[in-house]
Parts: C-alpha cells; sequence; structure tokens
C-alpha cells in the first residue's frame, strides 16, 4: 500500500513548529520552576537592561505612568535596535567578514557562558543539585565551547547546532521574561511593528540585509534556525511541499517560499522541469535565482557540494529556503552585552557556513528573534496561569502557520513576529479577562461539557 | 509526593490522548497540524462562548437550571461547531485529492479520512481537557490538595480529571463517528453524536443536582480561583 500524502504534507511546517514549540515548552518550564523558587527574592532587584533603559517600572505606579514608561522603554529598544542592524548592515555591505565574524563567535560564547551560566547557576540553586564549582565550571565551559564550535562551523550534526540555536533562544528568552510586565507587552507589539517595518518596507534595514546577501549569493548574516530535515523520514517518497498545496488549490503559478531574509537561494529552481505555471518569481535580486518550484512530484533539490549532512536527495526535495526573518539583533540585547555586540557577532556565522554548503540555505529558516520572543510571549504567560499559556501557545503556533503559508503564497521574505505577536497578545487578554472565569468558575463546579 | 500526584491527575486526564498522539497522530504532519487547527478552533469557540457568558458570572452555584442552560447552549453551540468543521474539512479533502492527483499519489483512503477525523477529535478533546482539567491543575503540583464539599471523599482535582478523561473520549472519537455519518449520510450515526455529548452534560448536571439536592447542608463551597 503506498503511503498516502498524510505523511508528506506539511513536513516543512512542522519541521519549523517542533523547535518552536519545544523552546517555548522549556521557557516556561523554566519561568515556572525558577519563578516558583523565590518570589520575593527575585522581584526585589528589577534588573536594567537594553529593554528597560528609560523607565523601571514599579508596582506602585500608576496606569498612565506604567504604560508611558512602557512605550518610551519600547520605543528606545527599537530605535537602538534599528541603528545596530543598520550598523551590521554596513559592516556587511562593507565586507567586514573577518570581523563579524570573530565578533559573533565572541558574543555566542559570552551569551552562553554568562547568561547561559547564570541560568544553570539558578537551576542548581533551586534544585539543589549538588556539585562543585569545579565540575560546573567544566561542564559549563564545554557546553560554550561545543555550542560556539558547532554554531559557527561546519561539520558538526545538524542536530547539534538546530539544539545550541533553541537553547540559545531559551536562554535569551528567560532572559527576557525578566523584564517587568508593561515593558514585556509594549515591548512585543513594538518588535511585531519594527519587524513589519523592517521587513516589508523599502529600505528596512533587515530588508536590505536580505537582499545584500542575496546578490551575493551568500548567506544571510545571521542567526538564523534552518529547519533542514536531517533524515528523510518518510520512505524515500518525496515530499510534497504545502506550497504546491497551496499553489494548486489557489492556483497561483509560484508556488516557492521565497526566503525571507536574504536567503532566497532556493536552488531548486534550476531543476524545475515542467514550469509551464510556475513564474520563476525573483524576489528581490534578479541575479539569484529563486527557485520556482515544479510542483510535479519527484523534484529533488542538487545537493551539491553539501558538506554537512546528508541529506537523501529526495528528503529536502521540496524543502524551501525561507528566511522568515532574522532578528537576533533584539536576542542578544540584555544588560551585559550591548546590542550591538551581540547583533554583529550572531551575525556572522552565516558566512561562514555557507562556504561550506551551499544547500546550507535551504529549508525553512526561522530568525532566531523570532524563537526569542514567542518564548517571551508565552514565558510572560505563564507568569500569569497555565490556561493563558495554552492559548498564546496555539496563537502562536497559528500565526506562525499563518505566516508559512503566506510565505508559499508571497513569495517573498516575510516577517514571523506580527501575525503571531498580535495573535498572542490577543488571545491572552482574551484569555485572561473572558476566559479564564467562565472556566475556573465553571470547572470548580465540576461543570464541563 | 505532590509532584508525582500532580502529574499523576495529568496523566489521567491526558494519558490516553498522549499515547493516541504518539501513536497516531505524530507520524503524520498533516494530523498534527490538523490537530492543533481543531485545537484553536476548540478555543476560538471557548472564548466566544465565555464572552457571552460572562456577564452573568458567577452563577449561583446552588441552583442548577442556570448551568443547565449554560451546558446545553455550550453543547448547542459546539454541535454547530462540529458541523461547521465537516464544512471545512470536505473542502479540504477535495484539496487534498486533487493535490494528490497532481503529485500521483493514491487518493485518501478511508483509514486516512477517519485519521484526519481522529486528530480533529482528538484537538477538540485535548483543547477541554487542558483548559478545564490541566489549567486548574497547577495547585495539584504544591503542598496540598483541594477538596469540593459537594465531593469530599476524593480530591477535587482527580474528579476532575476523571471527569475530564471521559470527555476527551467523548469528543475524540464523536468526531470520527459523526464524520463517518455524515459522509456516508446515515442518520443514526449523525444523531448519536450530539445526544452523547447530551447525555454527557446531562450526567453532569444530574451529578450537580443530586449533590446539591440530596445534601442541603453540604453547602456548595465558595467559586474557587486558582489566582
Amino acid at each position: 500500500m503506498e503511503s498516502s500524502i498524510l505523511e508528506s504534507i506539511g513536513q516543512e511546517i512542522i519541521g519549523v513548529m517542533s523547535p518552536v514549540s519545544l523552546c517555548m515548552l522549556l521557557v516556561v518550564l523554566l519561568v515556572y520552576s525558577l519563578s516558583d523558587s523565590n518570589p520575593f527574592s527575585s522581584s526585589s532587584a528589577p534588573i536594567r537592561t537594553a529593554a528597560n533603559l528609560v523607565y523601571l517600572e514599579n508596582p506602585s505606579d500608576t496606569t498612565a505612568q506604567k504604560l508611558e514608561g512602557a512605550l518610551l522603554n519600547a520605543l528606545v529598544f527599537v530605535i537602538l535596535i534599528a541603528i545596530v542592524t543598520f550598523v551590521l548592515v554596513l559592516l556587511y555591505y562593507y565586507n567586514f567578514t573577518n570581523f563579524l565574524k570573530n565578533y559573533m563567535r565572541f558574543s555566542a560564547f559570552f551569551v552562553l557562558g554568562t547568561m547561559g551560566g547564570s541560568i544553570f547557576l539558578s537551576i542548581i540553586q533551586h534544585f539543589s543539585i549538588p556539585i562543585d564549582s569545579i565540575t560546573c565550571f567544566l561542564l559549563l565551559f564545554n557546553y560554550t565551547i561545543v555550542g560556539v564550535l558547532s554554531m559557527f562551523s561546519g561539520g558538526m550534526p545538524i542536530v547539534l547546532r538546530q539544539g545550541y540555536m533553541v537553547s540559545l533562544g531559551i536562554i535569551v528568552a528567560t532572559w527576557f521574561t525578566k523584564l517587568p510586565e508593561w515593558t514585556t507587552w509594549v515591548l512585543l507589539v513594538a518588535l511585531a511593528l519594527y519587524d513589519l517595518v523592517a521587513v516589508l518596507a523599502p529600505g528596512g534595514p533587515l530588508k536590505l540585509l536580505v537582499e545584500l546577501a542575496s546578490s551575493r549569493d551568500e548567506e544571510l548574516p545571521a542567526l538564523v534556525y534552518e529547519a533542514r530535515p536531517t533524515v528523510s523520514r518518510n520512505e524515500g517518497n518525496p515530499r510534497s511541499t504545502l506550497g504546491l498545496l497551496v499553489a494548486g488549490v489557489s492556483d497561483s503559478g509560484s508556488v516557492e517560499l521565497q526566503a525571507v531574509s536574504n536567503n532566497n537561494v532556493r536552488r531548486d529552481g534550476a531543476e524545475n522541469r515542467r514550469s509551464p505555471e510556475y513564474t520563476a518569481i525573483q524576489v528581490r535580486n534578479l541575479e539569484n535565482v529563486e527557485g520556482e518550484r515544479n510542483r510535479d512530484e519527484g523534484e529533488r533539490s542538487p545537493l551539491v557540494g553539501h558538506s554537512r549532512e546528508r541529506y537523501s536527495s529526495d528528503s529536502n526535495s521540496s524543502e524551501y529556503s525561507t528566511v522568515i526573518h532574522n532578528r537576533e539583533s533584539e536576542t542578544s540585547v540584555d544588560e551585559e552585552m550591548s546590542p550591538l555586540v551581540d547583533l554583529l557577532g550572531m551575525d556572522n556565522e552565516r558566512e561562514h557556513e555557507r562556504r561550506d554548503s551551499v544547500v546550507a540555505s535551504r529549508g525553512i529558516k526561522l530568525g532566531l528573534g523570532d524563537f526569542v520572543f514567542y518564548s517571551v510571549l508565552v514565558g510572560r504567560a505563564a507568569m500569569y496561569d497555565l490556561m493563558t499559556v495554552y492559548a498564546c501557545y496555539l496563537a502562536i503556533i497559528s500565526g506562525l502557520g499563518c505566516t508559512l503559508i503566506l510565505l508559499s503564497v508571497c513569495h517573498r521574505a516575510l516577517p514571523a513576529l506580527p501575525i503571531s505577536i498580535t495573535l498572542g497578545v490577543i488571545f491572552y487578554f482574551l484569555t485572561r479577562l473572558l476566559m479564564e472565569p467562565f472556566v475556573v468558575g465553571m470547572a470548580t463546579n465540576l461543570m464541563m461539557f | 509526593m505532590t509532584v508525582a500526584a500532580g502529574i499523576g491527575y495529568a496523566l489521567v486526564a491526558l494519558g490516553p490522548s498522549l499515547s493516541l498522539f504518539i501513536a497516531v497522530i505524530s507520524k503524520k504532519p498533516f494530523l498534527i497540524l490538523t490537530l492543533l487547527s481543531s485545537t484553536l478552533v476548540w478555543l476560538i469557540s471557548l472564548i466566544i462562548l465565555s464572552g457571552i457568558w460572562r456577564a452573568f458570572l458567577p452563577l449561583n452555584s446552588t441552583t442548577w437550571w442556570p448551568f443547565a442552560i449554560l451546558i446545553f447552549t455550550s453543547i448547542a453551540s459546539q454541535e454547530g461547531l462540529r458541523l461547521l468543521f465537516w464544512k471545512v474539512y470536505k473542502r479540504l479533502e477535495d484539496m487534498l485529492d486533487a493535490f494528490a492527483d497532481r503529485v500521483s499519489k493514491p487518493r485518501l483512503y478511508l483509514t486516512d479520512k477517519m485519521q484526519i477525523a481522529l486528530a480533529g477529535g482528538l484537538g477538540h478533546g485535548v483543547a477541554h481537557a487542558v483548559f478545564f482539567c490541566l489549567s486548574l491543575l497547577t495547585p495539584a503540583f504544591g503542598p496540598a490538595t483541594y477538596f469540593v464539599d459537594r465531593c469530599s471523599q476524593i480530591p477535587f482535582f482527580l474528579v476532575s480529571a476523571i471527569i475530564a478523561l471521559a470527555f476527551v473520549t467523548v469528543h475524540t472519537f464523536s468526531m470520527v463517528i459523526a464524520f463517518n455519518g455524515y459522509a456516508e449520510g446515515n442518520k443514526v450515526d449523525q444523531l448519536f453524536v450530539p445526544s452523547v455529548h447530551l447525555a454527557a452534560g446531562m450526567m453532569v448536571i444530574f451529578y450537580f443536582c443530586s449533590h446539591v439536592y440530596a445534601r442541603p447542608s453540604c453547602s456548595v463551597s465558595e467559586p474557587y480561583y486558582v489566582q
């Protein structure tokens, strides 16, 4: 019995959703376990980071004060990010590749080592894990070094790389959840708006970056999660793509997903055999052939010179290289590090990799910043109740799904934050204001339906 | 110890769903997507319902008829939602078949259709269990447990977990039965599903009444808010 199409549709989406879900789950667990441990001491000394430079939220402030301060904080933070991103684009434009690369290594090391280390410490304290300091230091050092190596050099298993991406997202997101509540919400909305502008508006920094990288036919200089299939799981049958499905349904000829950020490098364009309906879409730069997807089933990606992972050719035949958007810049902004540093640091790694593997750019890509801010939203929701966590999770995932489907329709780089964050915020407040009293009132009376 | 109890309650409510998910759903990405979207649909319906009923809360917990009306309307709306879900599914099925033709794969088998229905039903059931049981379980991980006066022998969390398990089962498989009934035009199946759902809701009401009125001395506890 031939395998049904159920097994092949949607694999790309699941490939992106599962790490996002994992990241959110771990952040929620961390927030739960760590915030329960010391509800009083931890909140006593609010930290000052790049995200609340202007205003330090105080529980006794009035609502207007909080709102105003949060707006100012968000404004400053977004401006900082914009500046950093522009600097990054400039550096990239003038080919400061080595500088970027080394800086990115350093900053990844720093994030993993210090921020991760402090999180590990608090875990150790909370669970009273008996471990001596030397062992702890050694383990942390190894963890950090392996992380830097796996993120910045080829030849490492993709699973390791993906795992470190997720853990980097977790660490940064956990730090972001320490921001005060109003600032967090306003900041999330502001970042979603910024994302929208930076990716879509002409002259937006991320858009420039994408165009630049794609015109050079290079990897996007940023920290991006690549949902490449490590193993072709479906037994050897070529994967059908969601884009094909959508295209078939909507009669839009071209199915390809453009990389959001610059990675439009889909190599598959070369191979589409029957392209009558598919127009090759050039997203931004003419040079780059965006892959047009041939819809016929047997499409396979030319895995040329791809050193790192065994891709069975069929496995990624249908991959879209879509960078949803890279904005790691925000992720790394934290108290200890200037946002500039992080951003730069993170961006470099991309280039390094891409020489290793031409194919590195295939597969849906999601910027690490998206991981972080999804997780921040869910982590913030976790501080209220579990119900809001589920609601926000579902909203974010469905927003991500919508974005991916849009991606297959629009053929260009899309910001991944706006839809998800909007839905997440809406669902959070709906759940908190409407649903929770209802459900709690029902369930405590053992009324279910 | 209480952590173990909390995990145990969660597993009572969601264990069967979890194994069903691992065994059937998780291997096929499309089913996972179906599950997620059906969970989202159920959540939206719950939010709309609670938005409508928000004005009347909190209900007087010593009389039964407001709860009866609430449950009746909720079940009616959810059965309406099932019809909607079926309409959407029909279009989806056509799309999938067209797609399968294009990639020269076999069309959907009967088992595939049933698996989609199962995933949809599981989404409804999981959403139910998550929102009505799991989200209230947070105190169960703490150092105490909680009893409602209505049922003073069994911890509240265990009761709600068991009821949630029952409803997960109803939701999950009624979707399969309903879709099959719609597909074959089988009136019995089509009517069977809402009546089972209604019967389950009425059992809850009956349970409520029997305790409120049979033991009037044992007044119902104050609504317990997790926060």
